[in-house]
């Protein structure tokens, strides 16, 4: 190895100088959202439809350029710690609806969508949707994507082999249940050995707290997580893993992938918008799916908006692409092509929406979200919910993986949770 | 790296430099040993204070600090999932550092009687040092798969049941021990290869002829001698083991929408360094953050006091 | 007769043993190269695919289209090299007033040194990143270059191989000529510390190469990252994972560094050994 001195300090000087220079040019200008004409979107996969976002791209050119990025990972982290760090913060980004919460006391770091005039839109969306992105000051942060009605997703032939019943509306009538659907389960896993019901215990625990109207933490900052409504979806999950019911594969790995491609997991529950990812996850198991109503009732997970940050230098304009993407004739598109199920009641009636989807056998999707969105039961979503049903999640998760004893594993999530509200300053 | 400085720079040396005092006849040399001083204040003195002052506050990072006393170190003592965290990055340094140490000590000796191919070995036994831990994790990821790794069908091939490694968690702290184990039995077999050629080698004749059987040998002769170079490998397996991060947090990584530094089922894989990253960056409490660094420190310091000790206790011998 | 058969049956027995040992650390390597070879589908079949298959252009392709795979890598080089000879700079520089000059403050200095040595790097994480915020680096290379750019072990290295390289006898007669500092250091010191310089040079491209915890901290904006952090954004991202391309793009990051190892192996074996049996 042999190094020149004169190249070393040559390299050395010219790399100190530039980021010395470097420093300096950013240190006087610093740049918190995106440059020149760049209006910057961040949103993750499937979050909007690939059409809406390449029309939207294509009627804007004239003004800006719309720069459309997924983000992989964990969003809600890397969206906040990008906000903290200042820079390359983007001009809109999206927001998951089961994070709105945990962004409403961060309101000012949005721009107020009212003072854009979103009030005049209001009427075409849902009320309770659009209440969600208010924080306590009454300014609005998020305009509303999608929502999320809970359906019950299946593979007929498999269901068919089992003896159960597979065409949709038997499935909806005769597995409306939990204890029928459990039951069926059962069955399934004795006719056809190798299969499950459920690939884990958070398919029923937290579709069980989703189909209630309290989850965690109440308006007066008042922990209510150890009371009924919770038991009961614990309960019910601790029952799912005695009778047999769930499956040792973690959700979401190849592994995950490749047993639902065998039909070993023939029953997924899961929002509208799971059907975007069986689509994109599992393109080999197209029209091998129908859909039915969700066990137990219906109920609302997800769902998401798209807020303005304070970093976006034109706001106005920004706020003109979102409320475009958005409408009821996007949102349309937005079902067709990711699954993302409108939150503007006209869209419903649109004729998109009642088209055959081939990867569900030509079936009708619309028929089963539709009446399931109308009865969404709605339910307060404290900034604390995160923090305070993570140990419930957590100890649940140490029962269906590990075995865990589930009242020592109960009593270990209440006095975590007890710890937790203490440090949040949340009573209990 | 850590490399433990026996000799204090006092030693006399030779001084060239002319008897003159003040900062004039020194300018150069202070500012020729400025820029690290310098880096050093910025990113390492002032962020260090800083962190102490955060510790005693609650920030999310976006809104303003909030005075907090010492109720997030308060929090930190009672909080069982931070002495989780000690207890799994203990535990899988245990799992990967013994047997580790003890696979290299017996491919360094032999190596070391070994005649040919010496450096292409040394080669190829380094080579899993030198690659990235992000690409290791992920082929190991893929060995530790359940139903499609090569680990289960090994398992499957000899009549065994599948082990779900990465959801079990002993089989997280195994896999994870495992890729550390690979990756470093080969550098520090290495380094005690260097150690076993300053023995002298009229030393083993003597013991030859003394009539030591080679395991006598090693006992008596090999073993003593390498005490300080198993040390150095103590100390540097301590130190990258207790800050051990990158291995968990790619090996356990799942999908959307969960932290990616979780450390898998039952927070098996959660190690110190992992769980200041969830707290810090993931809950965005940069105040609590700031505290477990604390309690990492303290954990670090702990450690090395126990290392220094075992040193000077050698050193009395 | 009978001993040297005896010893022959040994070795051949202790090159089989040793041999097991080098399989067994080059086995992953082998994996990966399996895995990029094979798309998912075959990926993911009993029993595992134990020889390469045929996918690897289309694994390529398919990682081309995902990430920036030679922006990243690009960044991944710049981060690392800039560092190096930032580093190199430096520390040789620091070193060389520590190894062979006496000053005020000397000993403090350097005691200050090497307890820095010690804190850990996440102690430093938050505030870290705080000030960068506010210096507008947080999305940036220059986040991870300039903090890296002189570090206390690379001081401590160049001090320790200095004091027994670089002979009195010499600076003084440079002294004589009349050569100023710098000179000393470029036309006396540096010439004989080359050796270290390169054990030093290549061990810190190897950790700024690989560096991962920092970056994908400091790196927020997506467009622009290092090769470590554009991998672990591919493993995992959705439910998709495509093993075969994770697979590619994991062997693919293995080729610069496997370069540089190639290059310096001799140096950095040797080097590193002799420094922790001296240490």
């Amino acid at each position: 190895m042999r190094l020149s001195r004169r190249g070393l300090l040559r390299a050395g000087l010219a790399g100190t100088a530039a980021t010395a220079l470097g420093g300096l040019a950013t240190g006087c200008a610093v740049p918190t959202g995106s440059t020149g004409r760049n209006m910057v979107l961040w949103y993750w996969s499937g979050g909007l439809s690939d059409t809406v976002v390449e029309n939207a791209k294509a009627r804007y050119d004239s003004s800006v350029t719309l720069k459309a990025q997924q983000i992989g990972g964990y969003y809600r982290s890397k969206l906040i710690t990008t906000m903290a760090g200042r820079a390359h913060i983007p001009d809109i980004a999206g927001l998951k609806g089961e994070d709105m919460a945990s962004y409403l006391p961060n309101a000012d770091q949005f721009v107020d969508l009212r003072t854009l005039g979103a009030d005049r839109l209001k009427s075409q969306y849902l009320s309770w949707k659009w209440d969600q992105a208010i924080a306590d000051d009454g300014s609005m942060i998020g305009f509303p994507i999608d929502c999320g009605p809970l359906a019950h997703y299946y593979q007929p032939a498999v269901f068919e082999k089992a003896g159960l019943a597979y065409e949709p509306d038997d499935v909806s009538r005769e597995m409306g249940t939990w204890e029928a659907f459990f039951a069926a389960g059962e069955r399934l896993r004795k006719r056809i050995p190798g299969t499950c019901l459920l690939v884990d215990v958070l398919a029923v625990y937290e579709n069980s707290v989703n189909q209630g109207t309290q989850r965690y933490v109440d308006k007066d900052d008042h922990f209510i997580g150890d009371q009924e409504h919770i038991r009961t979806a614990w309960d019910r999950a601790v029952e799912a893993k005695r009778r047999g019911l769930i499956s040792d594969i973690v959700n979401g790995t190849p592994d995950f992938n490749a047993a639902t491609e065998r039909g070993l997991l023939p029953s997924q529950l899961g929002a509208s918008w799971a059907a975007g990812d069986l689509k994109l996850g599992l393109p080999k198991t197209a029209g091998k799916w129908r859909v039915a109503a969700m066990p137990g009732g219906p109920a609302n997970n997800g769902g998401s908006f798209l807020s303005v940050t304070k970093a976006c230098r034109e706001p106005e304009r920004a706020f003109e692409i979102i409320t475009w993407m958005l409408n009821p004739a996007n949102q349309a598109q937005g079902f067709v092509d990711a699954g993302l199920f409108p939150s503007t009641p006209a869209s419903y009636e649109m004729k998109k929406l009642r088209e055959p989807d081939p990867f569900f056998g030509g079936q009708i999707t619309m028929d089963v979200f539709g009446p399931a969105a109308e009865q969404i039961p709605v339910a307060y979503n404290s900034p604390y919910d995160v923090a305070l049903g993570q140990p419930i999640k957590d100890e649940m998760k140490n029962v269906g993986v590990l075995g865990k004893n589930p009242d020592k594993a109960w009593s270990d999530a209440m006095s975590k949770c007890r710890r937790i509200a203490d440090h949040l300053g949340v009573t209990y | 790296m850590a490399v433990i400085e026996q000799t204090p720079p006092a030693v006399a040396q030779p001084t060239p430099t002319r008897p003159k005092t003040g900062f004039r006849t020194y300018w150069h040399l202070y500012a020729a040993i400025s820029p690290f001083y310098l880096l050093f204040l910025s990113f390492g003195l002032i962020p260090v204070g800083f962190s102490l002052y955060l510790s005693f506050h609650r920030w999310d990072g976006l809104g303003s600090m909030e005075w907090a006393g010492l109720s997030q170190y308060q929090y930190l003592i009672s909080d069982s999932d931070f002495w989780q965290s000690i207890g799994n990055t203990i535990v899988i340094w245990a799992l990967a550092t013994f047997p580790m140490i003890f696979l290299a000590m017996v491919t360094a000796v032999m190596l070391n009687s070994a005649v040919r191919f010496k450096n292409v070995y040394r080669f190829a036994y380094f080579l899993p040092n030198v690659t990235s831990i992000v690409a290791v994790a992920i082929v190991f990821g893929s060995i530790f798969s359940t139903n499609f790794g090569l680990m289960n069908a090994l398992l499957q091939a000899v009549g065994l049941d599948q082990v779900a490694w990465l959801n079990t968690p002993w089989g997280i702290k195994v896999a994870i021990a495992t890729l550390m184990t690979w990756q470093w039995t080969g550098y520090n077999a290495i380094i005690f290869l260097a150690g076993l050629q300053t023995i002298p080698s009229d030393l083993y004749e003597a013991a030859r002829i003394d009539g030591a059987g080679p395991v006598q040998t090693f006992f008596r002769v090999t073993l003593p001698l390498l005490r300080p170079t198993l040390l150095f490998v103590l100390v540097v397996s301590t130190v990258t083991g207790l800050q051990s991060f990158a291995e968990p947090q790619v090996l356990l990584q799942t999908t959307a929408n969960e932290s990616t530094f979780s450390g898998g089922p039952d927070h098996a894989g959660r190690t110190m360094v992992l769980y200041f990253f969830q707290q810090t960056f993931d809950n965005n409490d940069f105040g609590y953050g700031a505290a477990v660094a604390w309690g990492i420190f303290l954990v670090v310091v702990i450690f090395s006091i126990i290392n220094w000790r075992l040193v000077q206790r050698r050193g009395e011998e | 007769m009978a001993s040297i058969k005896g010893s022959r049956r040994r070795g051949i027995a202790l090159h089989a043993v040793l041999v097991i040992g080098l399989l067994l650390s080059a086995f992953p390597f082998y994996w990966a190269v399996i895995m990029s070879t094979h798309t998912s589908t075959e990926i993911f079949s009993y029993p595992p695919k134990l020889l390469p298959g045929t996918h690897f252009l289309e694994n390529v392709r398919h990682l081309l289209d995902n990430i920036d795979f030679f922006g990243s890598m690009f960044n991944s080089l710049l981060v690392a090299t800039s560092v190096t000879f930032l580093v190199l700079f430096f520390d040789s520089l620091a070193a060389f007033v520590f190894a062979k000059f006496r000053f005020p403050g000397r000993r403090l200095l350097f005691a200050l040194m090497m307890a820095i040595f010690m804190v850990p790097a996440q102690l430093a994480a938050i505030p870290q990143f705080v000030i960068m915020a506010k210096l507008g680096w947080i999305g940036s290379m220059t986040a991870l270059i300039v903090p890296a750019a002189a570090n206390a072990f690379g001081i401590f290295w160049m001090r320790q191989y200095m004091r027994s390289a670089i002979h009195d006898e010499l600076l003084d007669a440079s002294r004589l000529d009349g050569a100023s500092f710098m000179r000393q250091y470029w036309h006396v010191a540096l010439p004989v510390v080359r050796p270290g310089l390169a054990f030093l040079g290549i061990f810190t491209f190897m950790g700024q190469w690989n560096d991962y915890a920092w970056p994908l901290i400091a790196l927020t904006n997506p467009d622009n990252v290092t090769l470590q952090v554009a991998l672990s954004q591919l493993n995992g991202t959705h439910g998709t994972t495509d093993y075969g391309m994770v697979m590619t793009g994991a062997l693919l990051a293995l080729v610069p560094l496997l370069i540089v190892f190639a290059i310096g192996a001799r140096q950095i074996i040797g080097d590193l050994a002799k420094g922790a049996v001296r240490g």
